[in-house]
């Protein structure tokens, strides 16, 4: 066994010349051992030795364990979390320590648990989006050099032009922009830089030139939905997050016999059919089923929520689960009030954010009513609910920083990104109505301010800060939630988009950049006093 | 010989979750790699100095390199050394954008005021010999033809990087730029605790196995999962100076900088490419250090870690 220090506690900070903890890694209370963090890691410094101590227990039983065994509990075992190296390191001891007093398997079985196509849980056999034919690795023809420098100085002058846009000389942003349209007449726009670049284009030209102030692209709830849709069959982000999401929610609501979900933007209900169909393969059968469908109001008379909850309603009756839907119609999240949710304290409520929370982050200083920010209020009523579950899925970003020239410049990395993504789809329209979509978000970080600037996303990291002050408490996403959506994206979507594990949430991505963060929550009882403790969904680790 | 506290819990936990990745049958669990590995994103605005950002070099093999730059605040050099840095792992583990990797590229960025180019290769067991190698190579090329890597000259200054597998890619991607009349001149290769190996169990193999972090039988595996089917330990991946490998006299090969840790079970492998190097008649320094064990570059908290850092500057700011 190797020998560690006795001694000293080691450097808990590195030096500042040879200093490199990055500040987006992860956040770093002066407790914790800077060089771990530095890794990834976080354990405090008192409690290395502890750790250390741990790690030698855990060496010596894997050492017991005959190598088939590790393998299997490898793949079997669910594991939380791997950057809190305490908790980590005593979990695999206590997974190690409860296979051991099983019967060793026969070998031929361990080929059986290592065939990737063995899926968990039969219910993504029932739901799985439907190949998306002819999805492949789209070769863009290698650009040339003139394109690349062209590309790279349109670059160049958004940047410039976004720094004027800051200062407020609209003139010289101006006749920037005109210039910036006269170069894109010499990039290709079908895919690339040409592409991204159009569009930030456009939206600086809509905030420079708008007569008032701010110039969305308007749009009715009707054609918000219809784009959503596509963008939905395009790219796996959405089907990320309502794969991840109803994994979680299954899992909180193993042993209830009434759940309750409140599902914060119906849109087409895309959501729900695979929940519904996992409940209702529930071993031990199906609760009782309540959905809560909120959704701006439809104009013309119609009840797009109630259509929705129809076809809902119908296929939860061919799966034989008992169902009831509500749909609550608001402009916005804020003019939602607890009680037109009509929740029954006996059931087990889950409430569902997919992309929506950051929508309550008013601006700073902007409310000439000095209202506070709506979400405090909301995550109030929604903790007054005492969900069993909050599952929050949010752009992995930030697009809120009060500087204009810092959200553009982070607005255009995310979204080169997120396009660069979009090229390997080959469907038509889903693409050309995904790239529609993606545009009006870019309009609105880029061209709209105050109240009408809706997209105010933010990094995971903030929304951790926020829930936590709000009362609430992780809920880990685990190893086989990740390995499910890793096998679906391999199956599903072309190469290149990545799930990552950060701190007990997932994270999909396109490459190695991050592009949305799927989190669980669950709140104290609010007589509860705060504590530091950290569940998991579906298991007894701790 | 004690090493540090927290270098020690890093270590082991890598260890012990290894084992737990490896399959007997040769396969290896990559969903639980991917899920353990703590990654960090790209930063393109500057930390300490240093911003990075991630560029896909090969659209067909998703090969993706993570850049490092230092954030200009004075006036740029006439000449900027760029290190084309491939990271550990046994050909198996890591990535380009693995914490542990991004922190020391980093450093060399700041240390040798360069620009280093982190190659996320394919790995084994999914992809043997010689896919890292051709992505050393694509990236090697790429660089090569980047008019905004070039220094005041017009050239890219180039040196070739790595530790454990890295320092193998790195050998073999100078052999080839070597050996191909492709005109690419590389200054300088950095090697720090390279990964090599041979059928043969040297005495360093047999005293340390297990001692210190590494088992002979960990090694095995990852050459079984790296080398092609079928071959053995003296395939001239893993022993560039064995039986089987053509000899390097006459070849226009760079210098190198080999680091071998005292400790390493594979420091006789190291020290006899070391060896081999000079009786083919090339130049390279070797640097012993005998307290040494693996990944004590990983964190700044040890004399080791400052002595490589000084001497991985000096060589690169010599040859420039």
């Amino acid at each position: 066994m190797v020998p560690y220090e006795t001694a000293a506690i080691p450097i808990a900070n590195p030096p500042a010349t040879s200093s490199s903890t990055t500040t987006t890694a992860i956040s770093k209370p002066p407790e914790i051992d800077g060089l771990l963090a530095g890794a990834g890691y976080k354990v405090r410094s008192s409690d290395l030795r502890h750790v250390a101590q741990r790690l030698e227990r855990l060496e010596t039983a894997m050492l017991n364990s005959p190598s088939q065994h590790l393998s299997l509990l490898a793949s079997d075992a669910v594991l939380y979390n791997p950057s809190d190296l305490s908790t980590w390191v005593d979990s695999l001891l206590s997974e190690l320590n409860q296979s051991q007093s099983l019967p060793s398997l026969p070998s031929d079985l361990s080929d059986l648990v290592s065939n990737p196509t063995a899926l968990d849980g039969s219910w993504m056999d029932q739901q799985l989006p439907p190949p998306t034919a002819a999805i492949h690795n789209q070769q863009p023809s290698q650009l040339t050099v003139v394109e690349e420098d062209s590309g790279i100085r349109l670059v160049h002058m958004l940047m410039t032009c976004a720094e004027y846009v800051q200062r407020g000389e609209l003139s010289l942003a101006g006749s920037l922009i005109q210039d910036m349209q006269s170069l894109l007449t010499r990039v290709n726009t079908g895919c690339g830089i040409g592409k991204v670049a159009g569009c930030f284009i456009d939206a600086l030209g809509r905030r420079v030139f708008a007569a008032g102030g701010g110039g969305g692209i308007p749009g009715s709830a009707y054609e918000t939905e219809i784009l959503y849709h596509h963008f939905y069959e395009a790219c796996p982000y959405l089907k990320f997050a309502h794969f991840t999401a109803n994994q979680a929610i299954l899992e909180a609501f193993d042993g209830h016999d009434c759940v309750h979900v409140v599902d914060f933007n119906l849109m087409h209900g895309l959501q729900w059919p695979a929940l519904i169909q996992a409940l209702a393969l529930r071993p031990g059968g199906p609760p009782t089923l309540r959905l809560t469908g909120i959704g701006p109001p439809s104009p013309d008379g119609r009840d797009s929520l109630r259509e929705i909850g129809l076809r809902l309603a119908e296929l939860a009756r061919s799966v034989n689960v008992r169902f009831a839907f509500r749909g609550v119609a608001a402009s916005r999240l804020e003019d939602v009030k607890p009680w037109m949710l009509q929740v029954n304290p006996k059931e087990a409520v889950a409430v569902n954010s997919i992309m929506q929370l950051h929508k309550l982050l008013a601006g700073p200083g902007l409310d000439p009513a000095h209202r506070p920010a709506p979400i405090e209020a909301v995550l109030g009523w929604i903790r007054s609910l005492n969900p069993k579950i909050v599952t929050v899925v949010e752009h992995e970003a930030d697009h809120n920083q009060p500087g204009f020239l810092d959200r553009f410049t982070e607005s255009l990395y995310y979204y080169s990104t997120m396009f660069d993504s979009l090229d390997a789809c080959a469907l038509q329209p889903e693409k050309a109505l995904a790239e529609v979509y993606i545009q009006r978000e870019i309009c609105n970080v880029v061209s709209c301010e105050g109240s009408a600037r809706l997209e105010r996303h933010e990094p995971l990291a903030r929304w951790r800060e926020r829930l936590g002050r709000a009362g609430f408490r992780p809920l880990h996403l685990g190893s086989n939630a990740f390995k499910q959506a890793s096998m679906l994206l391999t199956l599903f979507s072309a190469e290149g988009y990545c799930v990552e594990e950060n701190e007990g949430c997932l994270t999909l991505g396109w490459h190695s950049r991050p592009l949305i963060a799927a989190s669980a929550w669950h709140a104290l009882p609010e007589t509860a006093a705060v504590s530091p403790d950290v569940a998991v969904v579906g298991g007894a680790v701790m | 010989m004690v090493v540090p506290l927290n270098t020690w819990v890093l270590i082991s936990n890598f260890k012990l979750a290894y084992n737990l990745l490896r399959r007997p049958d040769g396969t290896f669990n990559r969903h639980l790699a991917e899920f353990l590995d703590r990654k960090v994103p790209a930063n393109a605005n500057p930390i300490d100095g240093v911003f990075s950002f991630d560029v896909i070099v090969d659209r067909a093999t998703n090969l993706l390199c993570r850049i490092y730059r230092p954030s200009d605040t004075d006036e740029p050099p006439n000449v900027v050394p760029v290190i084309v840095f491939f990271h550990g792992g046994s050909f198996a583990h890591s990535s380009a954008n693995s914490a542990i990797y991004d922190t020391l590229c980093r450093r060399l960025v700041g240390l040798c005021r360069a620009v280093v180019v982190s190659v996320n290769y394919r790995r084994a067991p999914e992809h043997r010999y010689p896919c890292a190698y051709d992505d050393g190579w694509t990236v090697l090329n790429w660089v090569k033809s980047r008019a905004w890597l070039e220094s005041t000259d017009s050239k890219v200054h180039i040196f070739l990087a790595g530790d454990s597998s890295g320092g193998n890619i790195a050998h073999h991607v100078a052999l080839k730029a070597a050996e191909s009349e492709s005109g690419i001149e590389v200054l300088g290769n950095i090697l720090l605790n390279p990964m090599f190996g041979g059928e043969l169990r040297t005495e360093s193999e047999k005293r340390l196995d297990g001692k210190y972090f590494v088992s002979v039988q960990d090694r095995d595996w990852y050459w079984r999962a790296f080398l092609p089917d079928g071959a053995d330990r003296d395939h001239p991946a893993c022993n560039p100076f064995g039986p089987k490998a053509a000899s390097l006299e006459g070849v226009k090969f760079p210098k190198s900088l080999v680091v071998v840790a005292g400790l390493d079970l594979v420091q006789d492998w190291q020290m006899a490419y070391v060896e081999g190097l000079k009786k083919a008649g090339q130049q390279v320094k070797d640097l012993y250090l005998e307290k040494a064990t693996i990944g004590f570059y990983l964190l700044p908290n040890n004399a080791h870690f400052h002595t490589v850092m000084d001497e991985i500057k000096k060589f690169v700011s010599s040859n420039c």
